[in-house]
Protein backbone atom coordinates (compact mmCIF):
# COMPACT_ATOMS: atom_id res chain seq x y z
CA UNK A 1 0.00 0.00 0.00
CA UNK A 2 1.33 3.41 -0.91
CA UNK A 3 1.89 5.89 1.86
CA UNK A 4 -0.61 8.34 0.41
CA UNK A 5 -3.31 5.68 0.51
CA UNK A 6 -2.78 5.37 4.26
CA UNK A 7 -4.13 8.87 4.67
CA UNK A 8 -6.65 8.83 1.81
CA UNK A 9 -8.47 5.55 2.47
CA UNK A 10 -9.63 6.26 6.04
CA UNK A 11 -11.19 9.44 4.71
CA UNK A 12 -13.70 7.63 2.59
CA UNK A 13 -13.46 3.97 1.55
CA UNK A 14 -12.24 2.84 4.96
CA UNK A 15 -13.59 5.59 7.19
CA UNK A 16 -13.51 4.50 10.84
CA UNK A 17 -17.03 5.77 11.55
CA UNK A 18 -18.80 5.28 8.21
CA UNK A 19 -17.35 1.93 7.21
CA UNK A 20 -15.83 0.31 10.28
CA UNK A 21 -18.50 1.89 12.52
CA UNK A 22 -16.00 2.40 15.35
CA UNK A 23 -15.87 5.30 17.79
CA UNK A 24 -19.60 5.96 17.47
CA UNK A 25 -20.21 6.51 21.19
CA UNK A 26 -18.11 9.65 21.46
CA UNK A 27 -19.28 10.76 18.04
CA UNK A 28 -22.88 10.90 19.27
CA UNK A 29 -22.06 12.36 22.65
CA UNK A 30 -19.86 15.35 21.94
CA UNK A 31 -21.26 16.73 18.69
CA UNK A 32 -24.14 18.86 20.00
CA UNK A 33 -21.88 21.87 19.41
CA UNK A 34 -19.05 22.54 17.03
CA UNK A 35 -16.37 23.54 19.52
CA UNK A 36 -16.30 20.38 21.68
CA UNK A 37 -16.54 18.33 18.49
CA UNK A 38 -13.42 19.98 17.09
CA UNK A 39 -11.51 19.63 20.36
CA UNK A 40 -12.52 15.98 20.65
CA UNK A 41 -11.51 15.38 17.02
CA UNK A 42 -8.10 16.96 17.60
CA UNK A 43 -7.58 15.04 20.85
CA UNK A 44 -8.39 11.68 19.29
CA UNK A 45 -6.16 12.45 16.28
CA UNK A 46 -3.24 13.39 18.52
CA UNK A 47 -3.71 10.28 20.65
CA UNK A 48 -4.02 7.86 17.74
CA UNK A 49 -1.00 9.31 15.90
CA UNK A 50 1.26 9.24 18.97
CA UNK A 51 0.02 5.84 20.12
CA UNK A 52 0.63 4.40 16.66
CA UNK A 53 4.13 5.89 16.63
CA UNK A 54 5.08 4.63 20.08
CA UNK A 55 3.66 1.14 19.60
CA UNK A 56 5.31 0.87 16.20
CA UNK A 57 8.68 1.82 17.68
CA UNK A 58 8.26 -0.72 20.46
CA UNK A 59 6.65 -3.41 18.28
CA UNK A 60 9.64 -5.77 18.22
CA UNK A 61 10.17 -5.57 21.96
CA UNK A 62 6.55 -6.12 23.00
CA UNK A 63 5.89 -9.68 24.19
CA UNK A 64 2.75 -10.81 22.32
CA UNK A 65 1.24 -12.23 25.47
CA UNK A 66 0.96 -8.82 27.13
CA UNK A 67 0.59 -6.68 24.02
CA UNK A 68 -2.96 -5.49 24.80
CA UNK A 69 -1.84 -4.38 28.26
CA UNK A 70 1.14 -2.56 26.80
CA UNK A 71 -1.14 -0.82 24.29
CA UNK A 72 -3.53 0.15 27.06
CA UNK A 73 -0.75 1.63 29.18
CA UNK A 74 0.52 3.69 26.26
CA UNK A 75 -2.96 4.89 25.28
CA UNK A 76 -3.99 5.70 28.86
CA UNK A 77 -0.81 7.68 29.44
CA UNK A 78 -1.42 9.73 26.31
CA UNK A 79 -5.07 10.32 27.16
CA UNK A 80 -4.29 11.48 30.68
CA UNK A 81 -1.71 13.85 29.19
CA UNK A 82 -4.28 15.27 26.77
CA UNK A 83 -6.79 15.64 29.61
CA UNK A 84 -4.28 17.54 31.76
CA UNK A 85 -3.35 19.85 28.91
CA UNK A 86 -7.02 20.60 28.15
CA UNK A 87 -7.69 21.36 31.81
CA UNK A 88 -4.80 23.79 31.86
CA UNK A 89 -5.39 25.59 28.56
CA UNK A 90 -9.04 25.18 27.48
CA UNK A 91 -10.82 24.70 30.79
CA UNK A 92 -14.39 25.32 29.56
CA UNK A 93 -14.12 22.81 26.78
CA UNK A 94 -12.55 20.26 29.09
CA UNK A 95 -15.52 20.65 31.45
CA UNK A 96 -17.93 20.14 28.58
CA UNK A 97 -16.13 17.06 27.33
CA UNK A 98 -15.81 15.81 30.93
CA UNK A 99 -15.80 12.02 30.89
CA UNK A 100 -15.45 11.70 27.14
CA UNK A 101 -11.77 12.63 27.13
CA UNK A 102 -11.10 9.77 29.50
CA UNK A 103 -13.17 7.54 27.26
CA UNK A 104 -10.74 8.08 24.36
CA UNK A 105 -8.90 5.21 26.05
CA UNK A 106 -11.74 2.90 25.12
CA UNK A 107 -12.27 4.44 21.67
CA UNK A 108 -12.15 1.41 19.42
CA UNK A 109 -10.42 3.37 16.68
CA UNK A 110 -7.29 3.79 18.80
CA UNK A 111 -6.96 0.18 19.92
CA UNK A 112 -8.06 -1.02 16.50
CA UNK A 113 -5.28 0.84 14.70
CA UNK A 114 -2.66 -0.31 17.21
CA UNK A 115 -3.64 -3.96 16.93
CA UNK A 116 -4.26 -4.00 13.18
CA UNK A 117 -1.53 -1.69 11.98
CA UNK A 118 1.11 -0.35 14.35
CA UNK A 119 2.00 -3.75 15.80
CA UNK A 120 3.28 -4.93 12.42
CA UNK A 121 4.29 -1.78 10.52
CA UNK A 122 7.23 0.62 10.53
CA UNK A 123 6.91 3.92 12.42
CA UNK A 124 6.40 6.30 9.48
CA UNK A 125 3.53 4.40 7.82
CA UNK A 126 2.03 3.99 11.31
CA UNK A 127 2.05 7.73 11.87
CA UNK A 128 0.35 8.26 8.51
CA UNK A 129 -2.19 5.57 9.27
CA UNK A 130 -2.95 7.20 12.61
CA UNK A 131 -3.25 10.59 10.98
CA UNK A 132 -5.56 9.26 8.28
CA UNK A 133 -7.86 7.54 10.74
CA UNK A 134 -7.82 10.48 13.14
CA UNK A 135 -8.76 12.84 10.33
CA UNK A 136 -11.38 10.45 8.98
CA UNK A 137 -12.98 10.47 12.44
CA UNK A 138 -12.57 14.24 12.71
CA UNK A 139 -14.36 14.95 9.43
CA UNK A 140 -17.51 13.16 10.57
CA UNK A 141 -17.41 14.79 14.01
CA UNK A 142 -17.05 18.26 12.57
CA UNK A 143 -19.84 17.74 10.02
CA UNK A 144 -22.14 16.49 12.80
CA UNK A 145 -21.15 19.31 15.15
CA UNK A 146 -21.77 21.87 12.40
CA UNK A 147 -25.22 20.57 11.46
CA UNK A 148 -26.38 19.94 15.03
CA UNK A 149 -25.26 23.28 16.43
CA UNK A 150 -26.63 25.22 13.45
CA UNK A 151 -30.09 23.66 13.48
CA UNK A 152 -30.28 22.74 17.16
CA UNK A 153 -29.10 25.98 18.76
CA UNK A 154 -29.04 28.41 15.83
CA UNK A 155 -25.37 29.18 16.51
CA UNK A 156 -21.99 28.26 15.06
CA UNK A 157 -18.97 28.17 17.37
CA UNK A 158 -21.17 30.15 19.77
CA UNK A 159 -21.92 32.87 17.19
CA UNK A 160 -25.70 33.44 16.95
CA UNK A 161 -26.19 32.89 13.21
CA UNK A 162 -29.97 32.49 13.20
CA UNK A 163 -30.48 35.55 15.39
CA UNK A 164 -28.22 37.73 13.23
CA UNK A 165 -30.09 36.64 10.10
CA UNK A 166 -33.34 37.68 11.80
CA UNK A 167 -34.88 34.22 11.43
CA UNK A 168 -36.55 34.18 14.85
CA UNK A 169 -38.57 37.28 14.08
CA UNK A 170 -40.16 35.57 11.08
CA UNK A 171 -41.20 32.54 13.11
CA UNK A 172 -38.14 30.26 12.86
CA UNK A 173 -37.64 27.81 15.72
CA UNK A 174 -34.60 25.76 16.71
CA UNK A 175 -35.00 22.03 16.31
CA UNK A 176 -34.71 20.64 19.85
CA UNK A 177 -34.24 17.10 18.57
CA UNK A 178 -30.94 18.13 16.96
CA UNK A 179 -29.19 18.54 20.29
CA UNK A 180 -30.28 15.11 21.53
CA UNK A 181 -27.90 12.16 20.92
CA UNK A 182 -30.51 10.12 18.98
CA UNK A 183 -30.49 12.77 16.25
CA UNK A 184 -26.73 12.32 15.90
CA UNK A 185 -27.32 8.63 15.31
CA UNK A 186 -29.93 9.43 12.65
CA UNK A 187 -27.52 11.88 10.99
CA UNK A 188 -24.70 9.31 11.01
CA UNK A 189 -27.14 6.86 9.45
CA UNK A 190 -28.01 9.35 6.72
CA UNK A 191 -24.34 10.03 6.02
CA UNK A 192 -23.62 6.28 5.82
CA UNK A 193 -26.58 5.90 3.43
CA UNK A 194 -25.30 8.68 1.19
CA UNK A 195 -21.74 7.30 1.41
CA UNK A 196 -22.77 3.78 0.41
CA UNK A 197 -24.91 4.99 -2.46
CA UNK A 198 -21.79 6.72 -3.80
CA UNK A 199 -19.54 3.68 -3.19
CA UNK A 200 -21.44 0.64 -4.39
CA UNK A 201 -18.49 -1.65 -3.75
CA UNK A 202 -18.96 -1.15 0.02
CA UNK A 203 -22.43 -2.67 0.00
CA UNK A 204 -22.60 -6.26 1.16
CA UNK B 1 6.00 -12.57 16.37
CA UNK B 2 8.71 -15.17 15.87
CA UNK B 3 10.60 -14.24 19.02
CA UNK B 4 10.07 -16.14 22.23
CA UNK B 5 9.92 -13.97 25.30
CA UNK B 6 10.81 -15.39 28.69
CA UNK B 7 8.70 -14.74 31.75
CA UNK B 8 11.50 -12.72 33.31
CA UNK B 9 11.60 -10.49 30.24
CA UNK B 10 7.83 -9.96 30.42
CA UNK B 11 7.98 -9.01 34.10
CA UNK B 12 10.83 -6.58 33.64
CA UNK B 13 9.32 -5.15 30.49
CA UNK B 14 5.98 -4.39 32.11
CA UNK B 15 7.60 -2.98 35.25
CA UNK B 16 9.80 -0.61 33.27
CA UNK B 17 6.91 0.45 31.04
CA UNK B 18 4.68 1.30 33.98
CA UNK B 19 7.40 3.20 35.82
CA UNK B 20 8.23 5.27 32.75
CA UNK B 21 4.55 6.08 32.19
CA UNK B 22 4.14 7.06 35.85
CA UNK B 23 7.20 9.32 35.69
CA UNK B 24 5.95 11.15 32.62
CA UNK B 25 2.50 11.66 34.13
CA UNK B 26 3.92 12.92 37.41
CA UNK B 27 6.11 15.50 35.72
CA UNK B 28 3.27 16.78 33.53
CA UNK B 29 0.75 16.82 36.35
CA UNK B 30 3.04 18.78 38.66
CA UNK B 31 4.05 21.27 36.00
CA UNK B 32 0.47 22.00 34.85
CA UNK B 33 -0.99 22.16 38.35
CA UNK B 34 -0.63 25.94 38.83
CA UNK B 35 -2.50 26.71 35.60
CA UNK B 36 -5.28 24.29 36.46
CA UNK B 37 -5.68 25.64 39.98
CA UNK B 38 -5.88 29.14 38.59
CA UNK B 39 -8.68 28.08 36.23
CA UNK B 40 -10.59 26.43 39.07
CA UNK B 41 -10.27 29.45 41.34
CA UNK B 42 -11.38 31.80 38.59
CA UNK B 43 -14.37 29.56 37.96
CA UNK B 44 -15.32 29.63 41.63
CA UNK B 45 -15.16 33.43 41.62
CA UNK B 46 -17.27 33.50 38.45
CA UNK B 47 -19.91 31.37 40.16
CA UNK B 48 -20.04 33.55 43.26
CA UNK B 49 -20.29 36.71 41.16
CA UNK B 50 -23.08 35.15 39.13
CA UNK B 51 -25.26 34.69 42.23
CA UNK B 52 -25.18 38.44 42.86
CA UNK B 53 -25.96 39.17 39.23
CA UNK B 54 -22.48 40.07 38.00
CA UNK B 55 -21.50 38.29 34.78
CA UNK B 56 -17.74 37.80 34.72
CA UNK B 57 -15.43 36.16 32.23
CA UNK B 58 -12.56 34.09 33.50
CA UNK B 59 -10.12 36.88 32.75
CA UNK B 60 -11.83 39.63 34.72
CA UNK B 61 -13.29 37.39 37.46
CA UNK B 62 -10.50 38.07 39.95
CA UNK B 63 -10.75 41.82 39.45
CA UNK B 64 -14.57 41.98 39.76
CA UNK B 65 -14.46 39.61 42.70
CA UNK B 66 -12.09 41.90 44.58
CA UNK B 67 -14.44 44.78 43.85
CA UNK B 68 -17.75 43.22 44.96
CA UNK B 69 -16.98 40.45 47.44
CA UNK B 70 -15.29 40.35 50.83
CA UNK B 71 -14.59 37.00 52.43
CA UNK B 72 -15.32 36.45 56.12
CA UNK B 73 -15.49 33.24 58.21
CA UNK B 74 -16.13 31.02 55.19
CA UNK B 75 -18.90 33.29 53.88
CA UNK B 76 -18.80 35.78 51.04
CA UNK B 77 -20.27 39.18 51.80
CA UNK B 78 -21.49 41.61 49.19
CA UNK B 79 -23.18 44.96 49.43
CA UNK B 80 -26.66 44.10 50.73
CA UNK B 81 -26.23 40.50 51.71
CA UNK B 82 -24.26 37.32 52.00
CA UNK B 83 -23.38 34.36 49.77
CA UNK B 84 -23.57 30.90 51.36
CA UNK B 85 -21.31 28.18 50.02
CA UNK B 86 -23.07 24.83 49.50
CA UNK B 87 -21.26 21.49 49.44
CA UNK B 88 -22.72 18.02 49.21
CA UNK B 89 -22.91 14.77 47.32
CA UNK B 90 -25.19 13.83 44.47
CA UNK B 91 -25.63 10.42 42.96
CA UNK B 92 -22.20 9.94 41.38
CA UNK B 93 -19.97 12.47 43.06
CA UNK B 94 -19.66 15.89 44.64
CA UNK B 95 -22.16 18.67 43.95
CA UNK B 96 -21.74 22.25 45.06
CA UNK B 97 -23.18 25.69 44.66
CA UNK B 98 -23.60 29.19 46.02
CA UNK B 99 -26.71 30.91 47.33
CA UNK B 100 -26.89 34.69 47.58
CA UNK B 101 -29.22 36.02 50.30
CA UNK B 102 -30.25 39.62 50.93
CA UNK B 103 -30.60 41.06 54.43
CA UNK B 104 -34.00 39.42 54.93
CA UNK B 105 -32.52 36.01 54.02
CA UNK B 106 -34.38 35.97 50.72
CA UNK B 107 -32.57 34.30 47.85
CA UNK B 108 -31.47 36.78 45.21
CA UNK B 109 -29.37 34.40 43.17
CA UNK B 110 -28.22 30.80 43.06
CA UNK B 111 -25.83 28.69 41.07
CA UNK B 112 -25.11 24.97 41.19
CA UNK B 113 -22.57 22.69 39.64
CA UNK B 114 -21.59 19.05 39.78
CA UNK B 115 -18.72 16.74 39.02
CA UNK B 116 -20.42 13.87 37.27
CA UNK B 117 -24.20 13.78 37.61
CA UNK B 118 -26.08 12.20 34.71
CA UNK B 119 -26.43 14.71 31.87
CA UNK B 120 -30.06 15.60 31.26
CA UNK B 121 -31.20 14.25 34.64
CA UNK B 122 -29.28 15.17 37.80
CA UNK B 123 -26.92 17.21 35.66
CA UNK B 124 -29.76 19.70 35.14
CA UNK B 125 -28.92 21.33 38.49
CA UNK B 126 -26.13 23.16 36.69
CA UNK B 127 -28.60 24.95 34.38
CA UNK B 128 -29.82 28.50 34.86
CA UNK B 129 -33.38 27.23 34.59
CA UNK B 130 -32.97 25.23 37.78
CA UNK B 131 -31.08 27.96 39.62
CA UNK B 132 -33.80 30.53 38.81
CA UNK B 133 -36.37 28.48 40.74
CA UNK B 134 -34.63 29.53 43.97
CA UNK B 135 -35.00 33.25 43.48
CA UNK B 136 -37.44 34.74 45.98
CA UNK B 137 -37.33 31.69 48.27
CA UNK B 138 -36.32 32.15 51.91
CA UNK B 139 -33.68 30.76 54.25
CA UNK B 140 -34.82 32.65 57.40
CA UNK B 141 -36.61 30.25 59.75
CA UNK B 142 -36.05 26.99 57.93
CA UNK B 143 -34.07 25.61 55.04
CA UNK B 144 -35.29 25.43 51.46
CA UNK B 145 -35.94 21.89 50.32
CA UNK B 146 -36.72 20.29 46.96
CA UNK B 147 -40.03 18.52 46.50
CA UNK B 148 -42.05 16.85 43.78
CA UNK B 149 -44.84 19.09 42.46
CA UNK B 150 -43.61 21.84 44.75
CA UNK B 151 -45.97 24.62 45.77
CA UNK B 152 -44.76 27.72 43.97
CA UNK B 153 -46.06 30.03 46.69
CA UNK B 154 -44.30 28.16 49.49
CA UNK B 155 -41.10 30.13 50.15
CA UNK B 156 -39.28 27.03 51.44
CA UNK B 157 -40.09 24.67 48.60
CA UNK B 158 -38.48 24.33 45.17
CA UNK B 159 -39.51 21.95 42.41
CA UNK B 160 -37.17 18.94 42.25
CA UNK B 161 -35.73 17.48 39.06
CA UNK B 162 -37.71 14.69 37.46
CA UNK B 163 -35.47 11.67 36.98
CA UNK B 164 -32.90 13.18 39.30
CA UNK B 165 -34.21 12.18 42.71
CA UNK B 166 -30.84 11.25 44.21
CA UNK B 167 -29.27 14.47 43.05
CA UNK B 168 -32.29 16.45 44.28
CA UNK B 169 -31.97 14.80 47.70
CA UNK B 170 -28.31 15.79 47.70
CA UNK B 171 -29.27 19.40 46.99
CA UNK B 172 -31.82 19.35 49.83
CA UNK B 173 -29.20 17.92 52.21
CA UNK B 174 -26.61 20.54 51.37
CA UNK B 175 -29.19 23.33 51.73
CA UNK B 176 -30.11 21.98 55.19
CA UNK B 177 -26.45 21.88 56.17
CA UNK B 178 -25.88 25.41 54.90
CA UNK B 179 -28.98 26.61 56.78
CA UNK B 180 -27.72 25.13 60.06
CA UNK B 181 -24.36 26.85 59.74
CA UNK B 182 -25.96 30.07 58.63
CA UNK B 183 -28.48 30.24 61.49
CA UNK B 184 -25.74 29.41 64.00
CA UNK B 185 -23.65 32.21 62.57
CA UNK B 186 -26.59 34.67 62.77
CA UNK B 187 -27.32 33.68 66.36
CA UNK B 188 -23.72 34.28 67.38
CA UNK B 189 -23.77 37.62 65.62
CA UNK B 190 -26.83 38.84 67.56
CA UNK B 191 -25.58 37.66 70.93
Amino acid sequence: MKNFDLIKLPFSKNNPILVQVLGVCSCLAVTAQLKPAVVMALSVTVVVVLANLIISLLRNTIPPRIRIIVQLVVVSTLVVLVDQVLKAYVYDVSKQLSVFVGLIITNCIVMGRLEAFAMVQKPWPSVLDGLGNGLGYSVILIVLGFVRELFGSGTLWGYPVAEKLGLYSIGYENNGLMIMPPMALILVGLIIWWHRSRNKDLCE
Amino acid sequence: MKKNFSNTYIFIYSAVLVVVAALILTVVSVSLKPLQTKNQQAEQKQMILKTIGVEATRDNAAELYAKYITEADGYYRFDGGIVLPLKGTGLWGPIWGYLALDNTSTVVGAVFDHKGETPGLGGEIATDKFAQRFIGKKMDTQAIHLAKNADRDNPYEVDAISGGTMTSNGVTAMLAKAYDDYSKMRKEATE
